[in-house]
């Protein structure tokens, strides 16, 4: 009761503390530094301490989805745009560079071409049952190496050895070895990827807590459990990583594989498209190559996070 | 009843001259029938070059359903210690016998909560309870009651199916102890179970664990820096010098099994408190 009275007995004093509160709620819109604030002549207490900067800006900072996606259409933008204005300015390279609008119809024209969809098949064949064969050896021998010292000593020098033998050097051998069916390229995409598979997963193994081991021995679990059902368990986001970052690796072995000795296949019509100056047709199969890039970076997160929410960051 | 002659504690059984040569004693159980008996452990690390005596000829034992508290300064090797006696690591002389049986290796018979968090994040609540109990392939009823049974005791029965990411400390602590207590040990080592938790949180817990041992009379050995928590729950503490580890002192606790917070008010208590935190400095 009080209090009402005194404001209302000085209307003049309640403006000016509403025009202050005015002020000071406009200086805490919170994405403009407040230097201006803290050095102000106003009263103690209309400042600000600290700074908060823009998500956008801010270290570790959390975006919302559809600044995200935003982001991510602008960043393709760019690229297009660059694109666009490299073509128009190319002249008389323009049989060297196409526009994006030649590019588009070359897409288009492959879709409608029958020996498209064999072509893909063929690759993802290759690369599904090489790096599959990857990822399932370098499961067993990661596990194994970050799990037993033992085993760790006996592949160290081994692996450490084999690793830096270039594998796209090795296609003439295993041409050789093979011949010139699936064999050699799908080997080669094994040989290409299976060691840093290894070496990605046995860290992902040398990873799990040594807490965790200890509670499942004192709970009763034995070697054979403590592996699988704590070990497997925890690494198993580490193995989908491990599979995501070097499915990259696994397309270039078998680029190197079907450019030397391939009657089908997506780097194969590369190399074909050469042959008939089809620039178009080359860009367009290397944004097929992009395309199943992105979309199985984006099914091995998935995965990831479907498989191991708790591990989700 | 002269207050200032208050206690009966015997804080006299001074062990400090306790070390001896090698080979001074056999090997054999002390004091026959004790549930866990640990003879002259002695624990050297070797990394790099340094060496570090973490223990030296330890020797101790727990009564079947005694609560005993370890006492000791920070790094004066009381985890190792508990580590040792889980199996979980090899003593670098000694022995340790649960039931006169050597220890070589962890079992379910010895439950173990640590120091730090070591749930199974991947595991809800009911899950790393259950674990134990899957591994020694319990039949599914029983599983599902004695799981129950434990969210109960513990009130996590909302949180059953939450991860442990999702816990506070407090809860996740009693989920740890709830795990440990599933497969229902023989001996249940606590490493600072209530240590990183506020001084509530803390209380109640101990009164939990009080109850909990005053109902099943489980044979519990803790660790803790937590003087008046160690007079407050133990029959008996034992006292560790800094490194080396060493026992340095018995303390036989004058109040029996049925005690409450009243307790924490006995002048005993409080002279028990007060030489304990002087020993330890
Ligand atoms: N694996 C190890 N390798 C080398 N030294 C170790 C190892 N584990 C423990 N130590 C050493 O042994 C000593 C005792 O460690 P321990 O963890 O048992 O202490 P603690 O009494 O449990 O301490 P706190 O109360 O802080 O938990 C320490 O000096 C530590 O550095
Ligand atoms: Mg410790």
């Amino acid at each position: 009761m009080s209090v009402r009275t005194a404001t209302a007995a000085a209307p003049s004093a309640l403006v000016d503390e509403f025009a202050e509160i005015e002020l000071v709620s406009e200086t805490t819109n919170p994405w403009t530094p407040s230097r201006k604030a803290s050095s102000s002549t106003w009263t103690a207490g209309a400042g600000m301490r600290g700074r908060r900067h823009h998500p956008l800006l801010r270290i570790r900072g959390s975006l919302e989805i559809r600044w995200r996606v935003a982001l991510s259409v602008a960043g393709l933008a760019v690229i297009v745009v660059g694109w666009f204005v490299a073509a128009s300015r190319a002249g008389s390279g323009a049989s060297l560079l196409p526009s994006p609008m030649a590019v588009a119809k070359a897409i288009a024209h492959l879709w409608s071409n029958h020996t498209f969809v064999g072509d893909l098949w063929a690759s993802s064949q290759r690369i599904l049952l090489g790096y599959s064969i990857s990822v399932g050896l370098g499961s067993i021998f990661g596990i194994a190496i970050g799990t037993f010292v033992s085993v760790e000593s006996f592949f160290e020098a081994q692996i450490g050895f084999l690793r830096y033998i270039p594998a796209s050097a090795l296609t003439p051998v295993f041409l050789l070895w093979f011949g010139i069916g699936e064999s050699p390229k799908v080997w080669l995409i094994v040989v290409g990827t299976v060691f840093f598979n290894v070496l990605m997963i046995a860290d992902a193994a040398r990873a799990v807590p040594r807490e965790l081991l200890h509670a499942s021995y004192t709970l009763g679990g034995g070697r054979r459990t403590t592996l699988r059902r704590v070990i497997l368990r925890h690494s198993l986001p580490g193995i989908v990583d491990a599979a995501r970052v070097n499915l990259a690796a696994a397309w270039l072995m078998l680029v190197v594989a079907e450019m030397l000795a391939a009657d089908k296949g997506l780097a194969y019509q590369i190399v074909r498209a050469q042959r008939f100056r089809a620039v178009d047709t080359m860009f367009a199969l290397l944004l097929v190559f992009g395309a199943i890039g992105l979309a199985s970076d984006l099914f091995l997160r998935w995965l990831r996070n479907a498989t191991s929410p708790w591990a989700r960051p | 009843m002269t207050p200032t002659l208050s206690t009966t504690a015997t804080l006299s059984t001074d062990r400090r001259d306790s070390h001896r040569p090698d080979g001074d004693r056999p090997d054999a159980p002390r004091p026959d029938g004790a549930k866990l008996v640990v003879s002259s452990v002695t624990k050297v690390f070797r990394r790099r070059g340094s060496i570090t005596e973490a223990l030296q000829f330890v020797d101790l034992h727990v009564d079947e359903g005694e609560f005993v508290c370890l006492l000791g300064a920070s790094g004066c090797g009381k985890s190792t210690l508990l580590s040792i006696i889980g199996g979980l690591e090899e003593a670098t002389s000694g022995s340790v016998r649960v039931d006169g049986d050597l220890v070589v290796g962890p079992g379910a018979d010895r439950g173990m909560v640590f120091q730090g968090y070591s749930l199974f994040p991947w595991a809800t609540v009911a899950q790393n309870i259950d674990w134990g109990l899957q591994v020694a392939r319990w039949s599914k009823d029983r599983r599902r009651d004695r799981v129950d049974e434990l969210l109960g005791i513990m009130s996590l029965r909302e949180f059953a199916n939450a991860l442990p990411r999702e816990l506070s400390g407090g809860m996740r602590q009693r989920v740890a102890i709830a795990r440990a207590l599933a497969p229902e040990p023989d001996l249940l080592l606590l490493d600072e179970p209530f240590g990183a938790l506020d001084a509530q949180t803390r209380r109640h817990l101990q009164d939990f664990l009080l109850g909990l041992w005053q109902r099943t009379g489980t044979t519990i050995l803790m660790v803790t820096h937590d003087v008046e928590e160690a007079v407050y729950l133990a029959n008996r503490i034992y006292v560790m010098s800094a490194r080396p580890g060493r026992i340095t002192q018995e303390v036989t606790i004058p109040f029996d099994r049925n005690r409450g917070a009243g307790i924490k008010r006995d002048p005993r208590f409080l002279d028990l408190r007060d030489r304990l935190a002087e020993l330890l400095g």
